[in-house]
């Protein structure tokens, strides 16, 4: 299997379109690598392992046709797991946002980089948005501390990463001065637009929203240059039918809700 | 081995220790200067002892400031919401003005992290995994704010992972064996936490000790070691029974020893003999 990495500008795990569209992607490449039903795993370690952050992927993919897990690394006194073996058992591992910083630091106190690095060069498709984009590049741009600054990543993949493009121009600007001062090159990525790197070529550029784009972005005699990319339009999947008894579980607790039985 | 038990007295192997007093350290003008002050819980305080403020209330007694200045760190949870809402409630504004610093969301805390650390009275570390919290620490740079903080007077507490942090070494169980793992080294000793007769910790520890590790204290759930700047002041508790431990290892044995503690809350009453009405033993066995 070729070492592949997705990584995205941001996205969520609801059942909005384009996150059922960046969600359907995801196991794609995982039932790939699998042959069959994959496992896949989030290290939400960059948010400090929120609930919330782990319950939406269970949300996402509990329902299809893989077996998700997550790796908590803050909760493990309560759950304890081998942290070798069963990142090494997956066919994907998924990084959610949060501090790029601590993100690093806490997998480096408990050696996880090196299991990461060797996961990538076994073929287990490595994912991630935000901070959990960033982590695989030579360095990203990080609000880790308050303000957006440059930080070094995992280095699997060369140059830089910029995330949420769009939508936070402060970051934005950082990049685009930080690049311009000298540090490699890369990637600026919308929200819900993508890169997927397989092996050592260049990435193809994905996107799964109308307008979110990928950019080309480097230093040249002119000054620092953005280029967007031409990017593959991922469709959403049609939302999977709801299970009889869960539709009607729902009306149930609808039905005590308007009488003002729950809360 | 089983490790030797050895009493209060036996302490021609321990150096300077346990001298149950107050130190009040004195610069050269005879002014009082703020010591420096680790209080570390073997486990208790609010995460662990709901209804029971006997630590918490010891670590406040120790502020200078009638309305102390209390920042919570609860970086080794990850920054848990509910963690954050339970050291709230149990440090009401009434009593403190209390503050957080969450590392996972620095963009909503202060932001000069070194500035609000030394303008605190006291600094409150949560428990979980020492290991992510001492990687999360460094990269912020908040093990160099916190020393400076302990030498400046500020007072640092905290439990468990909040506990092991301020010394050379120390022993995490938070998940599989227990294993050593390099503190911030304030304190020059190592320390173990959870220190339960029976528990793993303790067999590995004592297994450490003698593959080399420094000599250091122990403290069972309910104790707290105090220590003005880098000697034990005094073990204190929220639990009658509760103690702590002062280790060493003696070529291939561990000496153990158990320290005198006090109990914070009120002394027991004193049990009576049945049928006796009378407060004194000696006119209950007259009559």
């Amino acid at each position: 299997m070729i070492p592949r990495i997705l990584t995205l500008g941001g996205h969520d795990f609801t059942s909005r379109p384009p996150d059922r569209a960046v969600s359907e992607l995801m196991l794609r490449l995982a039932t790939e690598r699998a042959g069959g039903r994959p496992k896949i795993c989030i290290l939400p370690t960059a948010s400090g392992d929120t609930s919330e952050q782990i319950g939406r992927f269970y949300a996402a993919f509990g329902e299809r046709p893989c077996d998700p897990s997550d790796l908590s690394l803050f909760r493990l006194g309560r759950r304890p797991m081998a942290l070798r073996e069963h990142l090494l058992a997956q066919d994907l591992i998924y990084v959610g946002g949060g501090s790029m910083v601590n993100l690093l630091a806490v997998w480096e106190a408990h050696e996880l980089s090196a299991i990461l690095s060797l996961a990538w060069r076994q073929g287990i498709v490595l994912a991630g948005q935000s901070a959990g984009a960033m982590c695989w590049f030579e360095s990203g741009i990080t609000k880790s501390s308050g303000r957006p600054e440059p930080e070094a990543g995992l280095g699997l993949l060369h140059g830089s990463l910029c995330v949420h493009y769009n939508n936070e121009p402060d970051r934005r600007a950082a990049y685009l001065d930080a690049v311009g001062n000298g540090m490699p090159g890369g990637y600026g990525l919308d929200d819900y637009a993508g890169l997927l790197w397989e092996g050592e070529g260049p990435p193809s550029a994905v996107t799964a929203r109308r307008g979110a784009r990928a950019y080309r972005v480097s230093s040249g005699e002119t000054g620092v240059i953005e280029s967007p990319l031409p990017a593959r339009f991922l469709p959403a999947p049609a939302p999977a039918a709801l299970r009889e008894d869960i539709a009607e579980f729902r009306r149930i607790k609808s039905m005590r809700r308007r009488a003002g039985w729950l809360g | 081995m089983e490790p030797v038990h050895a009493g209060e007295a036996v302490g021609v192997n321990f150096g300077p220790l346990y001298k149950g007093r107050r130190a009040s350290p004195e610069d050269h003008l005879g002014m009082e200067i703020a010591p420096r002050q680790i209080v570390a819980f073997g486990g208790g305080g609010f995460s662990m002892e709901s209804g029971n403020p006997l630590l918490d209330d010891y670590v406040l007694g120790l502020c200078r400031r009638e309305r102390p200045r209390v920042c919570f760190l609860p970086s080794a949870s990850g920054d848990a919401d509910h963690y954050v809402v339970r050291f709230y409630r149990a440090f009401p504004a009434d009593r403190c003005e209390a503050s957080h610093i969450s590392l996972f969301r620095r963009e909503q805390g202060p932001e000069d992290l070194r500035e609000h650390v030394l303008s605190q009275d006291l600094i409150y570390v949560g428990g979980g995994s020492v290991v992510s919290l001492l990687g999360v620490w460094r990269a912020h740079g908040i093990d160099a704010i916190l020393r400076e903080a302990w030498e400046a007077g500020v007072v640092l507490c905290g439990l468990s992972a909040g506990s092991l942090c301020w010394f050379d070494e120390a022993v995490t169980g938070f998940h599989g064996a227990p294993r050593r793992v390099e503190g911030l080294g304030l304190l020059p000793f190592s320390n173990c936490v959870h220190y339960e007769p029976t528990s793993e910790r303790r067999f590995a520890y004592h297994e450490m000790l003698r593959d080399g590790m420094r000599p250091g204290y122990a403290a069972e759930d309910g104790a707290g070691l105090h220590f003005v700047g880098c000697e034990l002041d005094r073990v204190v508790a929220s639990r009658p029974a509760a103690r702590g431990y002062r280790l060493d290892a003696v070529g291939p044995r561990v000496v153990e020893m158990r320290l005198a503690t006090a109990y914070l809350g009120e002394a027991p009453p004193v049990r009576r003999l049945p049928g006796a009405d009378s407060p004194s033993l000696a006119t209950a066995s007259a009559a």
